[in-house]
């Protein structure tokens, strides 16, 4: 049983579970778990079935030519009363994997199976991603990255040009009153700054979207004194990119 | 005072050509101050008034985009540990007294002899400064590159026995590594502001004295300058703005362009090696002293110091504008080559492992 409380489960979580089900010649349950349900009721809950329906199309088209037997349930409340009840009602769970953001104590206290949560290093600190830089080389970490720009160059895209569409659409009056002077000279330098962040937020996003960041190696040179010095010998995380599990046993 | 002055000014009506010049010029602008840390806004006041744009609105709009620009460059360098920003500030706060010394050194001279005079005087500092830092950076650039592995950090001479000097206060820079007198960073500060109230690119002057009186290597000096710049422009938009000489709209376009520019060259830093900025910017002062050398005749000719006759000072007046924005164009193209070019190896070399 894979078990997620996020609207789409990750692709490490999707790609262990398919693996180790393949190979042990068992089946998949995955379960959405909403732990929030009574929170803003009608937006969140949409929202959340939604995120809920493309994951499982995502993991049935990745179990498409697997002929991997897969269940999908969407449930509420909390995760360890989830698995908890789960686990008695369909016998057959032999052992549980966590997605990221569920707390394994929470489970394993009320689980009568083994968990394991999914650790991946693409979920670690920013910092460390970047100074692995076979780790680059992984789809995963990149896609995700060029998401997360790809949404604040669009979300700051918009607000920039919103803001330059403002001031055009009314320059005449922007004229007047941004050239009276005195007090008024507040109104220019408002203005630059809030271009400064906008802009500046949309065009740094645009150019990490476009793949064009700085040099990892200086990355890796700012974040090298973060390794921990044991016996004189520096030791650097190897550049592994494998999702693991860790047993609550 | 204020209202009388921003009444006779006259705002341009804005085209595709003006907008698509100012968003290129911007942009170029941009990629070289988010590299060098200054030096991107000198085509731009001579550009501006080319489109016939009155000088005063287009100093004041071009200093109004200076700090915002300033500020998203050295926010972006500040996240790759490169901006020393007690070095920046201190250095600001001085270079604004300097700015101020400035515009009265050129109220002097105009008062003296007059608009031509006073442009006679601009060019001339502009030459002499150019010339002479620029060949010293460009030495010390070549050397480097020539060393090939000096990408080592070595304080110079005069920096190590300046930082040597125990005389009271004393003030410790943690990301510049440096430990120095209040006293001798006033000069370069000084001299700073007083070369942006002049030519308006204190940077010529503020990151090579950072480099060799204070001892900062190249890529903290030039990203510190971003925060010297901030301050100055800051201080100066404020000034031109109470005027109400400042053109939203004129700033607005090339900030568009010059917010790209300044992240792309600030990405460009952390490619590089350490004498690469040393080059750039040696070439940009280089070639735009040889620009102010051809404005010269110009100026003398006004003074009626020199004849000679209007359709050759056209063509030199021309041709001053063109080795100018070739500067830009020159600075820019050595830029992008060297990003694109690193880029292209490190994913070669993460592909090797």
């Amino acid at each position: 049983m894979a078990v997620t409380r996020n609207g789409h489960m990750s692709e490490p979580v999707m790609m262990y579970a398919m693996h180790t089900a393949q190979r042990l010649g068992c089946a998949v349950l995955t379960v959405h778990v909403d732990t929030l349900p009574a929170y803003n009721l009608r937006r969140r809950s949409r929202r959340f079935a939604e995120a809920v329906e493309e994951s499982i199309a995502q993991f049935r088209e990745n179990v498409k030519d697997s002929g991997l037997i897969v269940e999908h349930l969407c449930e509420s409340g909390r995760v360890g009363d989830v698995v908890s009840r789960l686990c008695r009602a369909h016998r057959r769970i032999e052992f549980v994997v966590l997605d990221k953001g569920i707390r394994l104590e929470e489970v394993a206290r009320q689980s009568p199976v083994p968990v394991f949560p999914v650790l991946c290093n693409q979920q670690g600190s920013f910092h460390t991603a970047l100074s692995l830089p076979a780790m680059k080389k992984g789809g995963f970490t990149m896609s995700v990255n060029r998401k997360r720009h790809m949404k604040n160059c669009m979300l700051f895209g918009t607000l920039t040009a919103a803001l330059y569409a403002t001031i055009f659409t009314y320059q005449d009056l922007v004229v007047t009153y941004f050239s009276k002077g005195g007090v008024f000279a507040l109104l220019p330098v408002a203005t630059v700054l809030a271009v400064s962040y906008f802009h500046g937020n949309f065009t740094s996003s645009f150019w990490s979207a476009m793949g064009i960041e700085a040099s990892k190696k200086e990355t890796a040179k700012k974040v090298t004194p973060a390794h921990a010095v044991v016996d004189g010998v520096t030791r650097v995380s190897r550049p592994d990119t494998r999702p693991r599990v860790q047993m609550n046993a | 005072m204020h209202g009388s002055i921003g009444d006779v000014i006259q705002f341009i009506d804005l085209n595709v050509y003006t907008v698509l010049f100012l968003f290129l010029v911007g942009f170029i602008g941009g990629l070289v101050s988010g590299f060098i840390g200054s030096g991107g806004a000198f085509v731009l006041t001579p550009g501006m008034m080319s489109l016939g744009v009155p000088g005063t609105v287009a100093v004041a709009s071009n200093m109004c985009h200076k700090f915002p620009k300033a500020l998203v460059g050295a926010v972006k360098r500040y996240k790759y540990g490169q901006v020393d920003i007690k070095l920046g500030l201190i250095m600001g706060v001085f270079a604004e007294i300097g700015v101020q010394v400035g515009i009265m050194i050129q109220k002097t001279v105009l008062d003296k002899w007059g608009q031509a005079g006073s442009n006679l005087y601009v060019s001339i500092i502009f030459v002499l400064v150019l010339v002479i830092v620029g060949s010293f950076v460009l030495r010390d650039a070549l050397g480097m590159k020539n060393a090939d592995g000096a990408t080592e950090v070595k304080s110079p001479t005069v920096a190590k026995r300046l930082q040597q000097i125990e005389l009271w206060p004393m003030i410790t820079f943690k990301t510049a590594n440096i430990r120095i007198s209040l006293w001798f960073l006033i000069p370069v500060a000084l001299a700073t502001g007083m070369l942006a109230a002049t030519i308006a690119v204190g940077g010529f002057i503020g990151v090579p004295g950072l480099m060799y009186i204070i001892g900062v290597t190249s890529i903290v000096a030039s990203a510190s300058e971003l925060v010297v710049a901030f301050v100055m422009g800051l201080g100066g938009t404020l000034i031109w703005a109470y005027y109400g000489m400042v053109d939203i709209r004129l700033v607005m376009i090339i900030l568009a362009g010059s917010l790209f520019g300044v992240q792309l060259g600030a990405i460009g830093t952390t490619y590089v090696k350490d004498y690469m900025i040393k080059f750039v910017m040696a070439t940009i002062m280089l070639i735009v002293a040889v620009s102010r050398l051809l404005a010269l005749p110009k100026y003398l000719s006004e003074l009626q110091l020199i004849s000679i006759n209007t359709v050759m000072l056209s063509i030199m007046t021309h041709l001053s504008f063109g080795v100018m924005c070739l500067a830009l164009l020159i600075g820019a193209s050595i830029i992008l080559a060297n990003l694109f070019k690193a880029r292209r190896l490190e994913k070669l070399a993460a592909r090797n492992i």
